[in-house]
């Protein structure tokens, strides 16, 4: 007797995930001709901006700037001492603006305006927080086909590791701060792909944890 | 060249010519037209900027942090609308998103008053942003070039505003150099943004939450950068001196190098103490004299100032302040001063005394400056003083007493000693001479009156001299008398923006104005100065006789400008008035103004440009013997057939009995 074929809930426009009994299988969505690649056109570039970059007296000495006198950058950087910085706006990779000036701030470490540039931010320890672990199991992971976990989690602990088939997602257990969000929005229901403490998808377990 | 615009204007100029690029705003009086003027210009493609219509104040100013994250973003508010928008703006400090205000001073209330005072920017106060205060309408526009200047500096980052005093500042018109764009660009940079948003290559959160730690340090950080303001403002100022020719700094110093008396104070009233000034410099018996006006408020360049009265050996120090203390120990210019000075000369510093004047609208005039310099030099000599704030203008709490009776016994009890060693000095009272011309229009609003006094102000500064037009402005309706004065000084090596009130020509543009009982219109006109009436039935011995004007040495003149405008179908009498003004005021010459009336009257161009003509021509101070038929515009009928100033209550009950007929 065939079994019954259910087809998943899923964002991804391309592809599509078929269930039957316990295995997944995955196949292109009808009417999808595969993930486009577009190039950036003209009128794309008018809507970003382009951040300048601000250089210590170091980083300058390490990589040198096309289209600035470097050495004379360097001695009036070294007139106003470690402090100094150097501003340089190229926004088409030309130089078009450069100024020195000496750093404003007292704490270094502090950025102006409490600004936070993203991706640079340091990883944290905050595995403290939790009181559930959470596991992906690869084997219940559809890879970088899915990714539903890593788009929805809020600390960014979830990352894809490898490619293509045989990919699969990880979480970081330091950077998990065990919110629930990715074992409710797996579009595996978190069958067999998201454990708790170990323990796969649990009735019992959803209604304790939200009062169902 | 200079053009004719009002303060408000000025500062819509400065934010032009800044190439702002975002421009958010609420109305509010007085800084409303500012906002009006660029929107204008953003509309007819003069100035390519977005303009928002925010809901609020506190939507406006949220919207200029917004988007001076990313580009150069400007706004201009007032009084509760800045008090709106405090709480935004503080993270627009802490943020370091260089953005531009403007501001028209004015009252915070309650009770509501629309007219000037620091209240709004004295409540800004502590929200870290960078504060200018300007005296007139080219220093506003030229303060808002270099506010940017300074805000974007990499040493600051910081939010500006730019203060001009409500109504005697931001609508007084006068003549403003604008300079030319391309070099306002050499002085003024692009924008750049050190953290763009919609910057792909570097994602960046603004304002993160942070913890004590973090954020004390980022508190520390703030506060270095905008000290650095102090240094970068004097920097930008001598830049543009470089370039315009017109120099700023943190302060100017009118008056004596070595001044033992100081008055120091805010902004645009330094104009009537200039007078003042320039009036008690080198007379006997007067050491030396000096005003202080201070232009950088926040930062307060401390140092600066208590090194330059200790240049000047000064001894005493009166400091006005146009708002209040609520609670501190002075109020917060004299409150800055004395640290200043207690900080950087200690027991050497001068005596300081704090005087409180110009609320809400009420004017600081020639004489209270030399009151003030008056108790400078009680105190200078060594006389006590009051430790809390002295008032101008209040006549149960003088700065000097004649007679005991006349003060609140409460203070008499409380001060009456210090104010028996306290004497009003002769020297320092005398009447200043006028040393300019002054015209006042009596008319009513919506006749056009400020629409000529302008156009005569722009005339008479294409002809090299300096004009200056004040309109009063206030909660008056369509049809009520309201004035507007305007000032010829022809020293033009030094500009005079106080009215003396003494008149040499008034002029009255309805003639059932010279009924009014509250309307005394001889108050104030010189010896042989001149009256003009707009009038088609009065004739001059009838005016004569309504104003008991008896020997008195006054021209009187009538015009029958409802007349001319009827037969040319204009619908004011401004034009007319116009032609009639330089008729009786020869000191601006008729045929060379023409030149500028063609290019810049109001449409229909040909129509106002003859009505100007044949109101010049149809002036006369001749008794004409035929009666003229009585001629009314239908606007100055609307006026006659409601004159609220002769209405009493009892008039309110017919109104009342049509209600209760239905």
């Amino acid at each position: 007797m065939k079994e019954k074929q259910q087809i998943l809930v899923s964002l991804n426009r391309h592809k599509e995930f078929v269930v039957t009994g316990p295995f997944v299988e995955m196949r292109e969505r009808q009417g999808s001709s595969g993930p486009e690649k577009r190039e950036p056109t003209e009128s794309d570039k008018g809507k970003f901006l382009h951040p300048p970059e601000i250089l210590t007296i170091e980083e300058v000495a390490q990589k040198p700037i096309d289209g600035l006198d470097t050495p004379k950058v360097l001695n009036a950087m070294a007139d106003i001492g470690p402090e100094a910085r150097l501003f340089v706006y190229r926004p088409e990779g030309k130089v078009t603006r450069h100024e020195i000036f000496e750093d404003p701030r007292v704490c270094l470490e502090i950025q102006r305006g409490a600004v936070i540039e993203n991706l640079r931010e340091k990883p944290k320890d905050v595995s403290g927080w939790r009181t559930h672990d959470f596991f992906i199991d690869i084997k219940g992971c559809l890879g970088d086909e899915c990714g539903r976990c890593a788009i929805v989690c809020p600390e960014n602990a979830i990352h894809l590791m490898g490619k293509g088939k045989g990919s699969f997602h990880e979480i970081d257990p330091l950077a998990c701060k065990g919110c629930f969000i990715c074992w409710v929005e797996c579009v595996r229901t978190a069958a067999d792909c998201i454990l708790v403490d170990g323990k796969t998808f649990d009735p019992g377990m959803r209604a304790k944890h939200f009062g169902e | 060249m200079a053009t004719v615009l009002a303060g408000n204007g000025a500062a819509a100029w400065g934010f032009r010519l800044s190439r702002v690029q975002c421009y958010p705003y609420y109305p509010i009086t007085p800084s409303t037209a500012c906002s009006e003027q660029i929107s204008r210009w953003v509309h007819d493609g003069a100035m390519e900027a977005v303009t928002i219509n925010a809901e609020s104040e506190h939507s406006a100013a949220s919207q200029i942090i917004a988007a001076g994250k990313s580009v150069r973003a400007g706004t201009a508010t007032s009084s509760k609308g800045l008090l709106y928008m405090i709480e935004v703006l503080e993270n627009a400090a802490g943020g370091g998103v260089p953005c531009g205000l403007f501001l028209g001073n004015r009252a915070t209330g309650a009770p509501i008053n629309i007219w000037a005072d620091n209240s709004d920017a004295y409540a800004m106060r502590d929200s870290g942003v960078i504060q200018i205060f300007a005296a007139d309408g080219q220093e506003t526009l030229d303060s808002i070039i270099q506010g940017y200047r300074i805000a974007e500096n990499l040493r600051v980052r910081l939010p500006f505003a730019v203060n001009l005093r409500g109504f005697t500042g931001t609508h007084a018109y006068e003549g403003v150099e604008i300079p030319r764009p391309e070099e306002v660009n050499r002085y003024l940079p692009p924008f750049v943004s050190l953290h763009p948003l919609f910057a792909p290559e570097k994602p960046v959160t603004y304002g993160a939450m942070l913890s004590a730690y973090p954020y004390r340090r980022h508190k520390r950080n703030q506060m270095a950068a905008l000290s650095n303001a102090c240094e970068i403002t004097l920097k930008a100022g001598q830049e543009f001196a470089e370039k315009f020719g017109r120099s700023y700094g943190h302060f100017e110093w009118i008056g004596d190098k070595k001044a033992d008396l100081v008055v120091a104070l805010l902004g645009e009233s330094a104009s009537a103490g200039e007078v003042a000034t320039r009036h008690l410099q080198g007379k006997k018996g007067i050491p030396g004299v000096a005003l202080l006006k201070i232009r950088l408020f926040s930062p307060f360049p401390a140092k600066e100032i208590a090194q330059a009265l200790h240049r000047a050996g000064t001894k005493a120090l009166v400091v006005l302040d146009e708002g209040l203390h609520h609670g501190g120990v002075l109020p917060p210019l004299a409150q800055r001063l004395t640290t200043a000075i207690q900080l950087y000369l200690g027991g050497k510093g001068p005596k300081v005394a704090s005087v409180i004047g110009g609320l809400g609208g009420s004017e600081v005039r020639q004489e209270h400056f030399q009151l003030m310099f008056n108790l400078a030099d009680n105190i200078a000599e060594g006389n006590p003083y009051r430790p809390e704030p002295y008032w101008l203008d209040i006549e149960e709490d003088p700065i000097f007493v004649e007679r005991e009776n006349q003060v609140s016994p409460k203070l008499w009890r409380k001060w009456g000693e210090v104010w028996k060693k306290q004497q009003r000095k002769e020297k320092f009272c005398s009447p200043i001479p006028p040393d300019t011309n002054e015209i006042r229009i009596y008319s009513r609003a919506g006749q056009g009156a400020i629409t000529s006094a302008v156009g005569f102000t722009g005339a008479g500064i294409q002809n090299g001299y300096q004009l200056l037009t004040v309109p009063a402005f206030g909660s008056e309706r369509r049809g009520a008398i309201i004035t507007t004065d305007t000032l010829l000084n022809f020293h033009n090596e030094r500009r005079i923006r106080s009215f003396m009130r003494a008149w040499d020509v008034v002029i009255l543009y309805d003639d059932t104005i010279l009924y009014s009982p509250e309307h005394q219109v001889l108050d104030g006109l010189k010896e042989g100065g001149a009256l003009l009436v707009n009038t088609s039935h009065l004739s001059v011995k009838k005016i004569r006789e309504i104003l008991n004007v008896g020997q008195k040495k006054v021209r009187v003149l009538t015009v029958p400008a409802e007349a001319v405008s009827e037969r040319l179908g204009l619908k004011h009498i401004n034009m007319a008035m116009l032609g009639a003004l330089h008729k009786v005021y020869d000191k601006v010459p008729f045929e060379p103004a023409q030149g500028y009336y063609e290019k810049n009257v109001p449409r229909p161009r040909e129509k106002s440009l003859e009505a100007i003509r044949l109101g010049f021509s149809e002036t006369s101070d001749r008794e004409i013997q035929r009666t003229r038929k009585e001629s009314r515009l239908t606007v100055s009928q609307e006026f006659r057939d409601w004159r609220p100033e002769d209405h009493s209550q009892e008039s309110w009950p017919s109104a009342l009995e049509e209600v209760q007929l239905g």
